[in-house]
């Protein structure tokens, strides 16, 4: 593993341009996941999994609903304990969570700036010192997403996808070098939709970081992804692969290949 | 009024006698409001409710042990004359009492009762009943005692006594500077606490010390001035600020602004009205709320309305140019 990025490194350049010593090697080790189930008190509610995230990937964690992919993410973050098994993160690694939308308090009044300087507090700034330089680094963030001109809008009055891509703000803000999202398309058009898949490829492409999406679009997310991560605690599912070998798993097709057949289909009618 | 109330020159002539009193209304209703706005954003709303019955209740026991223990000294002090109320050792100090309870009450809301299949409202819910039925029986078995009980259940107390100023205004002063200082780590961990947690930040100590300092103030705050005061200023200056204004910062400003000028204007109404002093508090915050509420309708109205006229008017210059 190499050396920890030092936070002076983090500090003094600019977002949109990470230098190249900033930048983890692609392929790095990030994130190490050896025989880990999850669960809640202690049960297991997937079977053991093993995966490992290196910089650059986009990870696309796919499953229906209540197949265990909070829990996973939670587990992966460090929110809760797993069951067994290990999770090694790399020495220094910065992590950063962009939550639903819908799990953001509608009542609550924060300005766009202020949530993305959010971003900028942990770790050894907890009260966020010096908050001028913050500011820049909140507005750069900000300008990187194309939404500069809400800053002093309240987060809560944004459209779905002016508040997705502010929330992707705060993930570039961060300068985090893996980046978790939970269901970023959510309740969002189809403009929306690939304006944020953009982003999440230039979150990964212009700074190196990994991403971890969770998504309930299964094609649009094989598309993308590298990798894939196929939970489903019904069927007792917990499958790492290559997107391409997820496409042809037995337990992918057992899953999913009526709905991807059918949205094939859908696509060759609409074809000229 | 006259005939019925003081007058103002007679608020100010006796100023020397009121100033503790009016004094420590301002700073409980400063650090209150401001506090309040966690309160309120959090939704926990009826844990300061809470905390403030078990103050209450603290103090109603602070009163009756020392009668339990020593019946004969207690009724001798009493005896005595005003003020004679007899504090057998430092330990049964009311506001110590006050203190206790309230961080009882508090480790309650702090404690995660899911196990226990239950929410952690209706925990609340059990202390705040458990506290005021106990603060209420326990009233009832200290008659000597039992209109300073009153004072602090209801708030109707018109002199405050100068230790309880002290420790209002200490208070205050200590943690509205941590406050302020930790004031966007709050925020943060209030508004999205597993991204916070993610980033590193000490999440359970920062909330640990919101609750903490929530249940001080409101131990404190309800020694001085009561229970009803204390939990209509944590509340009702953090609403009028937030219905008036969407920015954070200033809606801090305001709510702490809200909450001292509740707290001087209500004794100084409530000397002029000869009315009882927390409600009067009580209901100069419900008065100020009420006209942020009208205000902010009135506005919401008024936004709408130019909203539509500025819809219909870029409609017909559309219909214009196709025409």
């Amino acid at each position: 593993m190499s050396r920890p990025l030092s936070s002076a490194a983090r500090t003094s350049s600019s977002l949109a341009t990470p230098p190249a010593d900033r930048r983890l090697p692609a392929g790095e080790s990030l994130l190490d996941v050896r025989a880990l189930t999850v669960g809640y008190d202690g049960i297991a509610i997937l079977p053991a999994l093993t995966l490992t995230v290196r910089a650059g990937e986009l990870w696309a964690v796919i499953g229906p609903n209540g197949a265990g992919k909070s829990t996973f993410v939670r587990t992966a973050l460090g929110l809760g304990r797993p069951v067994e098994g290990i999770i090694e993160r790399r020495p220094g690694l910065r992590l950063a969570y962009v939550p639903q939308q819908s799990a953001l308090d509608a009542i609550f009044p924060i300005s766009v700036l202020d949530f993305v300087l959010m971003g900028l507090q942990g770790t050894g700034n907890v009260l966020l010192a010096n908050l001028g330089e913050h500011l820049g680094r909140a507005r750069a963030a900000l300008s990187e997403v194309g939404v500069e001109a809400l800053e002093r809008r309240q987060l809560r009055d944004l459209s779905g996808g002016q508040r997705q891509r502010v929330l992707m703000a705060r993930a570039l803000a961060t300068d985090a070098d893996l980046v978790f999202l939970d269901e970023p398309t959510a309740a969002l058009d189809a403009a929306a939709e690939q304006e944020v898949l953009g982003l999440i490829e230039r979150l990964r492409q212009r700074r190196g970081a990994a991403v971890v999406m969770v998504t309930h679009l299964v094609e649009d997310g094989l598309e993308r992804a590298d990798h894939a991560l196929l939970l489903d605690r019904d069927h007792r599912v917990a499958l790492a692969a290559t997107a391409t070998a997820m496409r042809s798993a037995p337990e992918f097709e057992h899953i999913y290949a009526r709905f991807v057949g059918r949205a094939d289909r859908q696509r060759e009618g609409e074809r000229p | 009024m006259t005939d019925t109330g003081a007058t103002w020159h007679e608020l100010f002539a006796n100023l020397g006698i009121f100033r503790d009193a009016i004094l420590a209304g301002g700073l409980a209703g400063a650090l209150l409001g401001f506090l309040g706005v966690h309160v309120v954003l959090r939704r926990m709303v009826f844990a300061s409710s809470a905390i403030a019955q078990a103050a209450a209740l603290g103090v109603a026991l602070s009163f009756w042990l020392p009668a339990l223990i020593d019946p004969l000294g207690h009724a001798a002090g009493h005896a005595a004359g005003p003020g004679g109320h007899v504090i057998p050792s430092p330990l049964f100090q009311p506001v110590l009492w006050a203190i206790a309870a309230s961080l009882l009450a508090t480790l309650v809301f702090i404690a995660n009762p899911v196990r226990l299949h239950l929410t952690r409202e209706s925990m609340l819910g059990f202390v705040f009943l458990a506290s005021g039925a106990g603060a209420v029986i326990i009233g009832d078995r200290i008659t000597q005692d039992a209109h300073d009980l009153t004072a602090i259940l209801f708030g109707s107390a018109v002199v405050v006594q100068p230790s309880d100023l002290y420790w209002v205004g200490a208070a205050a002063v200590i943690l509205l500077g941590g406050h302020l200082a930790l004031w966007r780590a709050l925020l943060f961990v209030g508004y999205d606490p597993l991204g916070a947690e993610v980033q590193g930040m000490p999440v359970r100590a920062l909330n640990g010390f919101l609750f903490v300092s929530v249940g001080l103030a409101v131990a404190l705050c309800t020694r001085a001035l009561g229970a009803l005061p204390v939990f209509a200023f944590s509340v009702l200056p953090a609403m009028t600020a937030l219905a008036l204004t969407s920015r954070i910062g200033l809606g801090f400003a305001l709510a702490t602004a809200f909450g001292a000028f509740s707290g001087v204007a209500g004794f100084a109404v409530s000397f002029r009205a000869e009315l009882p002093v927390g409600a009067t508090e009580t209901g100069m915050a419900v008065a100020l709320l009420t006209a942020a509420l009208v205000w902010r309708s009135v506005a919401a109205r008024r936004d709408l309305r130019r909203a539509r006229q500025s819809a219909s008017q870029t409609t017909a210059m559309t219909g214009g140019t196709h025409a």
